[in-house]
């Protein structure tokens, strides 16, 4: 998040897309449901009718896949009817013209089209968010999760530097990160391209630095490989060996039987986990790790808080924490890693971290955390990014053309399916399907289809399904309800009896390799 | 009556502590007072309203009630002996009610293991804990009238000692105590008392709400405005100190071998009630908050409220911790405004 989460309730306007807020983040999600009873106004782009639709001033239900249009229609009538903050853009930012000459293509008569918004809510929706004093634009993986995920991001970001909202208190540009630590995984350099806080490995400046402070010498100075691209090399061959930890690929990846085949064809899988993952039963080595209450540390999450954890209990049989694995790897592997604890690990993350380099142990101690970038003891945090400037100086408007679904519907697959979550389930559901009170909650896949379309078919709330794609099968329970459109169905990925992601589109978004999860073209049938 | 001056507490509990397992207020390393196992390093009186009531002494988050090997079924019950120093008149008059409820028509055996071995010191409120406590309203405090194994009123230097029980009069027959039975003392505690009752606040609406209520006069629509915003965290139940739903699970640790556990339960969440079919006759947030309410505010016996006015004993918890306002007192008060 650009911002912070407290920032929320002191927000004019939510542009919310592709964030089941109240579902996935609810105390983010109750926040904007105090706002919103406060005064505020909320926008929801989303296909489905989550519960904030009963909050929003304005539902828009785009076609999936056709954000960047919706987006670009919104900007461009912001700058058709001069609505947008020319103080801002004038100082703040550069490549407007080249903005403007994109969006102006996106009539709302065209997004009518490409999305199915009436062109009267796209431009009410143009009209309230240009009048918002400061507008919070917060996403999740319905933005992300497409083969134009970045274009999607972009697009959002053109938004609000278009409008100034960015760089001051309840504005920004807010993605929710999904889990405790991913803000935290990825800031740790968890990626292939970057070393912690985002320094690139292709700088040779950067490479010196990290091989000094390693005391070794020939770090790869070139981008690794992506999770999906890792999968595809796998399978080819030319990728012998994979240690995963914490990830449970079998279950959360498109096209599971690429998957299946992919790590079959390995010649050494690792995993590392608490629960003997259906992953960790397709290792060669399992490496049973301690879990959060098992192990000391730090969390970094969506706003960038870098926040203490204590160990409650004592790992049971052989699992350990994950550094204390890793660093007996390293040293049997030869290399002479020496942390004592935790706190020696942050110490370092401090000396090469630029942006972390004042979230010392002995701060994060005394207070509620600190919130990244953080460059020394002194400085007190930072609740918001791009205050007086972006960190690269002017802010680039990056327009984007709309480019559709990597899949789209046809005669013989002619439903989207788009995949998300439950409240009661968590991700692969390592965790949460051991809890007998949440499987009481949400025991088994659902797929939501709307009773337009379930007449047709003959399907009525509680029947068997078959739902397929080109990749695959799987058969789990129908509920009937106006929460998705027409010739939509939506389940979720947490339940190994309807591995939803067997049947999902590996296609992936070239820049980050994202797969789109949120579309792909399927049938649906009655069970005989 | 009994007197204790404040400088001996430390050695009273200490010497309360070689028979009881003591919980206290005390003072978390970032500066929080919880209740907790007593330490005489962290042990403070300068505390309000503990966030959490003491539920969990009586019926515990998570707890194993029988164990299970080869068919044989065990129950586990507890023999742990606790005094739970300083808690509050709510607080007690919740556990008051919630050992009727849980000794209705069978008594919980496991309950009591716990309620029969833990001992109550309550500390009488001088005023309001914090600006959602209504205790006046309800009649369960800002003193505790009954149940008490001993009542402490901080009247300065020292404190004034109500005894409630034989046990009470055992626990105060130690040093560090003294008699006082003269009409001063009665007065210091009655004059307490009432500037007490007079420092907290009355919810006017509430005896009108719980009337609107039982005659049928909301509507369905009234509760689905609170469930479209509930998140279904159940946080309000944990909270609560009269909520003491529970689930059951078995957990097998071996072959032919397993504990059946019960869990903390919450009446907000859909498969509470769901029956087998898929069927759930609470088939909405709103009406699941709507029976919640109703359950505190109209369907209880005289048994169960032990003197208070309804089973929401105003202690103000879940208007303190709900994250989109559905607490007890902003329900009450749009009851009363339909």
């Amino acid at each position: 998040m650009t911002n912070s989460i407290n920032e929320v309730e002191d927000a004019d306007l939510f542009f919310v897309t592709g964030t089941n807020t109240t579902a996935q983040h609810p105390l983010i999600g109750s926040r904007m449901i105090n706002a919103v009873e406060r005064g505020a106004k909320l926008i929801l782009v989303d296909p489905r009718e989550i519960q904030l639709a009963k909050f929003a001033h304005l539902h828009l239900r785009q076609n999936i896949g056709t954000d960047v249009a919706v987006l670009n229609g919104i900007m461009n009538i912001i700058i058709e009817e001069d609505l947008y903050d020319r103080d801002f853009v004038e100082n703040r930012t550069e490549g407007f013209q080249e903005l403007k000459a994109v969006v102006s293509r996106y009539s709302p008569n065209v997004v009518e089209q490409i999305s199915g918004i009436r062109s009267k809510d796209l431009i009410e929706a143009a009209r309230m968010f240009a009048a918002a004093d400061k507008a919070m634009i917060l996403y999740a993986m319905g933005i992300t999760q497409h083969v134009t995920g970045t274009d999607n991001v972009k697009s959002c970001a053109n938004l609000a530097m278009l409008t100034g909202n960015i760089g001051r208190p309840s504005t920004g540009v807010n993605p929710l990160r999904g889990q405790n630590n991913v803000q935290g995984a990825c800031d740790m350099g968890a990626l292939p391209v970057v070393y912690t806080g985002y320094q690139k490995v292709v700088d040779a400046a950067i490479k010196d630095k990290f091989e000094d402070a390693w005391g070794i010498e020939g770090l790869d100075d070139k981008p690794g490989l992506t999770i999906t691209s890792m999968m595809s090399e796998a399978q080819k061959g030319s990728l012998k060996a994979l240690y995963i930890m914490g990830e449970n690929p079998m279950m959360s990846d498109p096209d599971s039987t690429h998957i299946e085949l992919a790590l079959s064809n390995l010649d050494l899988l690792i995993v590392q986990d608490i629960f003997l993952s259906e992953t960790a039963s397709l290792a060669d080595i399992v490496l049973p790790a301690a879990s959060f209450a098992e192990k000391s540390g730090t969390y970094t999450n969506t706003e960038r808080r870098v926040q203490l954890s204590h160990k409650a209990v004592d790992p049971p049989g052989q699992a350990r924490a994950d550094w204390e694995i890793v660093q007996d790897i390293c040293r049997l592997c030869g290399y002479p890693m020496n942390y004592k604890s935790p706190a020696d690990i942050l110490d370092e993350i401090n000396r090469v971290t630029p942006s972390y380099a004042g979230i010392t142990l002995e701060r994060i101690e005394k207070e509620f955390g600190l919130q990244w970038p953080c460059p020394n003891q002194e400085h007190p945090g930072t609740a918001y990014l791009h205050k007086d400037q972006f960190t690269k100086g002017l802010g680039t408007f990056l327009p984007c053309e709309f480019k559709p679904l990597a899949e789209v519907p046809d005669q013989e697959y002619d439903f989207i399916l788009t995949t998300g979550r439950v409240y009661f389930q968590y991700h692969t559901g390592t965790m949460t399907r051991r809890i007998s009170l949440l499987e009481r909650e949400a025991p088994e896949a659902v797929v939501e289809i709307n009773p337009e379309d379930a007449k047709r078919l003959g399907i009525k709330t509680n029947d068997r399904v078959e739902l397929s794609s080109r990749r695959g099968t799987i058969r789990l329970k129908a509920e009937v309800t106006d929460r998705v459109p027409k010739k939509v169905v939506f389940s979720t990925f947490h339940y190994i009896e309807s591995p939803v992601n067997l049947l999902t589109n590996p296609a992936h978004d070239p820049v980050a390799g994202i797969p789109e999860y949120k579309g792909c073209a399927v049938r649906i049938r009655r069970c005989a | 009556m009994k007197i204790l001056d404040k400088k001996h507490l430390i050695t009273v509990i200490k010497n309360w502590a070689e028979r009881y397992r003591v919980i206290s207020p005390v003072r978390t390393s970032h500066n929080e007072t919880i209740f907790d196992i007593f330490d005489e390093n962290t042990f403070t009186l300068d505390y309000t309203k503990p966030s959490m009531p003491p539920k969990s002494l009586y019926l515990p988050q998570s707890e194993t009630i029988f164990t299970v090997e080869n068919g044989e079924y065990t129950p586990v019950t507890s023999r742990i002996k606790s005094l739970l120093f300083g808690i509050r008149a709510c607080d007690m008059t919740a556990i008051l009610q919630s050992k009727s409820f849980m000794n209705g028509e069978v008594a919980d055996l496991f309950y009591n293991s716990h309620s029969d071995n833990t001992i109550t010191v309550v500390m009488a409120c001088a005023g309001p804990q914090n600006d959602t406590c209504f205790c006046t309203t309800t009649k369960s405090g800002p003193y505790a009238k009954k149940g008490y194994d001993l009542q402490f009123y901080d009247v300065g230097e020292s404190f004034l000692v109500a005894i409630g029980s034989e046990t009470g009069t055992e626990l105060s027959n130690i040093e560090g105590f003294s008699d006082i039975d003269d009409a001063d003392a009665l007065n210091k505690i009655q004059s307490f008392q009432k500037e007490a009752e007079q420092s907290i606040e009355r919810i006017p609406e509430f005896t009108p709400a719980m009337d609107r209520l039982s005659n049928g006069g909301i509507r369905d629509e009234f509760w689905e405005r609170f469930g479209n915003k509930c998140i279904v965290c159940g946080g309000c139940t944990f909270v609560c100190p009269t909520c003491t739903c529970f689930n059951v699970a078995d957990r097998p640790t071996a072959p032919g071998k397993g504990d059946r556990l019960r869990t903390w339960d919450a009446c907000l969440y859909g498969g509470f009630t769901k029956e087998a079919s898929g069927h759930n006759p609470r088939s909405s947030q709103g009406i699941r908050l709507k029976r919640r309410h109703e359950h505190k505010l109209l369907y209880y016996t005289d048994r169960d409220t032990h003197g208070g006015l309804c089973t929401c004993v105003g202690c103000g918890r879940c208007s303190d911790y709900c994250p989109v306002h559905i607490g007890t007192i902003e329900v009450v008060k749009a009851i009363a405004g339909e």
